[in-house]
């Protein structure tokens, strides 16, 4: 698996969002990007994932132009700043919307997701008793199940306080590496993106011309001094006080 | 392209389906009279009740509006105020009358006021007018005040809903701590002076706004006016009653002159009625700060003997027409003995139909089916409509959405009467043989229905965030799966609500079906009701027969409503 992004920009009306932006990484790896807010890190994740048409550039994603895809096809999976859950569902039907027929869902694999993140025993409660912590882990079985070909993370912890939000950025490391779904994450918290990514990309270094991952990526031992492969908290341990 | 397609065609057919009627009745009308629709608005006094019927629909829509005002505002100021016991049921009490089907209103109202009933029999005689109120009239030189005032009353019943659901959200949710900070400074000492220089400021717009709709509705009401005040003239009664001879070549002009005038007066009075209330509503979504109203009433306490009497009067207020006319249809009169016994025998006969040309059970059938069919034409058509205004508003074209919003409002700017005249002359035009066809009277209640569906719809579209579509186009669901698994089921409440209110308005529509329903075979609840009003009371089942149809009739609109009641608070996984 790679992703290529090549000169990419994106404009609203006169308003330049993201100019002449490259990067690319490669198969298997988790990349941090760190940026203040406003910068345009969410437009970014979501010209990937095809829910905003780029004015310019190419996004290559294994070896195939998706720029020009619709996003339902990219076989992408996206984590929001605030957790999507549909309110009309409980938490096992939320989980189900990662198959488009109920009947085409492998419960073995769901109820083997929903234990791996601690959600065994909360299939039926309604979305809104679940705490910022549990519906994000929610989201996050969710978008496992469609067997994304790439993970957008769009700062998914921001709401979170600063202890769980630390667990959890452990826990979506674990279950990316475990089964070895590339993914990017953007955040303004350079503690978050040293746990969570394999580098650590600054904005402002992306948006410069020619440059590529390498030359501009530090490891995230460099940023954080504590590698990221760290052991993470037990993921079945329960966020009781993330609210 | 598909998608402009999908947005273009529910338009065309929706505009299409509410001006082509009235365009055409109005074309008619100017081609037999020979004149535009504002000469004609000069020429109302022609007819021979044109200048009393105008001058009696301003003045009692406006009696009415202050009447209104001058009872709910209390009532509003004791509910929001305070913390009351059960006021999910005091609510729901004070907002039935607003549900219900005008004709139910009226027959309620002839309960009360005949001579039989609760008012009659503490003194107050509305409609023979004697005693306290024959003395008024006599005083004050007024014809028909009796009648008058039962109308003014029923008109203030109905309309009650409007003052309380305007204004007390606004008493109940404001920060106490405005009240008390301006009690804290020289102005807000007196009790006059708050209300004045606090109060006043503060609701004025709520108040304007329930005036000015209460004003609207009384403007245009008709079953009303037919039954509680049956000598005087307003312009939707005449219309209503000589609408049948208008736009006929060579044959009674005054009276197509007339409808001519008088709906485009209507009309212009409707629309700036409605300006007004939007620009006023406008104004009050961007004023202070609110506090849950939880939080407001535990801070001002339990209500005292005052407010506990005023709120005890209301819902009986609000109840007594309804129980009266329920009783009155197993009340029965002997007219040699003047005695009353009680029975079933009203029931009998108009289940079996022995007083009409419909029983009860087929033209509750016709009213179900009419209803049911408007609920699929305007919940079909409102909700793409809807859809379409959105999706215009987020690709930024916000000139062409408002233009469409304005025009998609367009129906309520018309009343009853002048749809049914509307699609009477239209479809006279375009085609005479729909005349026979027994689905017709669906036409003119989706035209009134579908601005509802509309204006309930689209503020709940757009208040979907835009992360739950997004999420599901990266699950993979392509447009059409979004649509239907995503969307509808975040609208599931509205779509509810705007279904049952269709029904209800649909149930018990009056102004438009009377005009249009011209075979016995299709008569609906509320005609069937009227029609029994109509005959000649020598016989003793007569008006009991008429209330137990209409009690049907407010039975089955309750029913629609506690149903929806229902549905609107699952919450439960799955759709």
């Amino acid at each position: 698996m790679s992703l290529i992004v090549q000169d990419l920009d994106v404009s609203f009306g006169a308003n330049t969002v993201i100019s002449n932006l490259n990067f690319e990484m490669k198969s298997g790896d988790i990349v941090a990007i760190i940026g203040p807010s406003g910068c345009g890190k969410t437009t970014l994740l979501r010209a990937i994932s095809g829910l905003l048409k780029p004015t310019k550039g190419t996004i290559v994603l294994n070896g195939k132009n998706i720029e020009k895809q619709p996003c339902e096809q990219r076989e992408v999976g996206m984590l929001f700043q605030r957790p999507v859950l549909f309110p009309f569902k409980d938490v096992l039907g939320n989980v189900l919307f990662a198959y488009k027929r109920k009947k085409d869902a492998d419960m073995d694999q769901v109820n083997a997701i929903l234990g791996e993140l601690g959600l065994t025993g909360k299939e039926n409660q309604a979305i809104e008793t679940l705490s910022g912590g549990e519906a994000q882990r929610v989201v996050l079985a969710r978008a496992l199940l469609t067997h994304p070909r790439l993970m957008l993370l769009d700062e998914p912890l921001s709401a979170l306080d600063v202890d769980l939000r630390r667990k959890i950025a452990h826990e979506i490391r674990s279950v990316l590496k475990a089964r070895g779904i590339p993914a990017i994450h953007v955040t303004h918290d350079p503690e978050e993106a040293a746990i969570i990514g394999d580098q650590v990309l600054h904005w402002k270094d992306l948006q410069s011309s020619d440059d590529s991952l390498n030359e501009h990526s530090q490891s995230n031992t460099q940023i954080m001094g504590e590698p990221s492969s760290a052991p993470p908290n037990s993921i079945t341990e329960q966020d009781t006080n993330d609210d | 392209m598909k998608s402009t397609v999908f947005r273009t065609v529910p338009v065309v057919l929706y505009l299409s389906m509410i001006l082509l009627p009235l365009l055409l009745a109005v074309d008619r009308l100017m081609l037999v009279t020979g004149s535009n629709p504002f000469e004609s608005m000069y020429l109302i006094d022609e007819h021979p009740f044109g200048a009393e019927a105008l001058r009696f629909t301003f003045i009692q829509a406006f009696l009415s509006a202050v009447l209104t005002l001058v009872i709910g505002i209390p009532i509003a100021w004791w509910l929001g105020r305070y913390q009351w016991r059960f006021i999910g049921i005091i609510r729901a009490a004070l907002t039935l009358p607003f549900v219900t089907p005008s004709i139910v209103a009226a027959m309620g109202f002839l309960a009360l006021i005949r001579k039989d009933g609760v008012l009659h029999s503490i003194g107050i005689d509305l409609r023979t007018e004697t005693g306290f109120i024959g003395a008024l009239s006599s005083s004050t030189g007024i014809e028909n005040s009796g009648h008058i005032i039962a109308l003014l009353v029923a008109h203030a019943w109905f309309n009650l809903a409007l003052v309380v659901r305007f204004v007390e959200p606004k008493i109940a949710t404001l920060p106490p701590r405005y009240e008390d900070a301006f009690r804290m400074l020289p102005a807000g000492e007196s009790t006059l002076n708050r209300l004045t220089q606090f109060w006043w400021p503060m609701l004025k717009i709520p108040i304007l706004s329930a005036f000015t709709f209460t004003f609207l509705f009384s403007f245009t009401s008709f079953a009303l006016v037919r039954w509680l005040a049956p000598d005087m003239w307003t312009l939707e009664a005449l219309m209503a009653t000589v609408g049948g001879s208008a736009g006929i070549p060579n044959y009674r002009l005054d009276v197509s002159q007339f409808v001519l005038g008088a709906s485009t007066l209507q009309a212009i009075v409707l629309i700036a009625a409605l300006s007004l209330s939007g620009r006023l509503q406008q104004r009050n979504s961007r004023e202070i700060e609110l506090v849950s109203e939880g939080y407001s009433r535990t801070t001002i306490g339990r209500p005292g003997l005052l407010p506990r009497i005023g709120i005890l009067f209301a819902t009986v207020f609000a109840l007594a027409p309804l129980a009266s006319m329920a009783l009155a249809s197993v009340r029965i009169r002997n007219r040699t003995t003047e005695s009353y016994r009680w029975s079933f025998e009203a029931w009998q006969s108009a289940f079996q139909g022995d007083l009409s040309y419909a029983s009860v059970p087929e033209a509750l059938t016709n009213s179900l089916v009419y209803a049911l069919g408007c609920l699929l034409i305007s919940c079909i058509l409102g909700f793409f409509v809807a859809h379409s205004i959105h999706a215009l508003e987020k690709q930024k074209r916000y000139k062409l959405a408002q233009m469409l919003d304005v025009m998609s409002m367009l129906p309520l700017a018309v009343s009853g009467v002048m749809v049914g005249i509307g699609v009477l002359l239209g479809v006279l035009k375009i085609w005479p043989a729909l005349f026979s066809f027994y689905g017709l009277p669906m036409l003119p209640h989706a035209m009134l229905t579908t601005p509802f569906v509309i204006r309930i719809l689209l503020p709940a579209m757009r208040e979907i965030d835009s992360d739950y579509d997004a999420m599901g186009m990266v699950l993979g669901y392509n447009s059409t799966q979004r649509f239907f698994k995503i969307k509808i089921p975040l609208l599931k409440p509205q779509i509810v609500v705007a279904s049952a209110l269709s029904m209800a308005f649909s149930l018990g529509e009056f102004g438009a079906s009377w005009v249009v329903l011209r075979s016995g075979a299709w008569d609906t609840l509320p005609i069937l009701v009227d029609q029994l009003m109509s005959r000649p009371k020598y016989f003793e089942l007569v008006t009991p027969t008429a209330m137990a149809a209409a009690t049907v009739l407010m039975f089955t609109t309750f029913l629609l409503f506690v149903i929806a009641e229902r549905f609107r608070a699952h919450r439960g996984g799955g759709f």
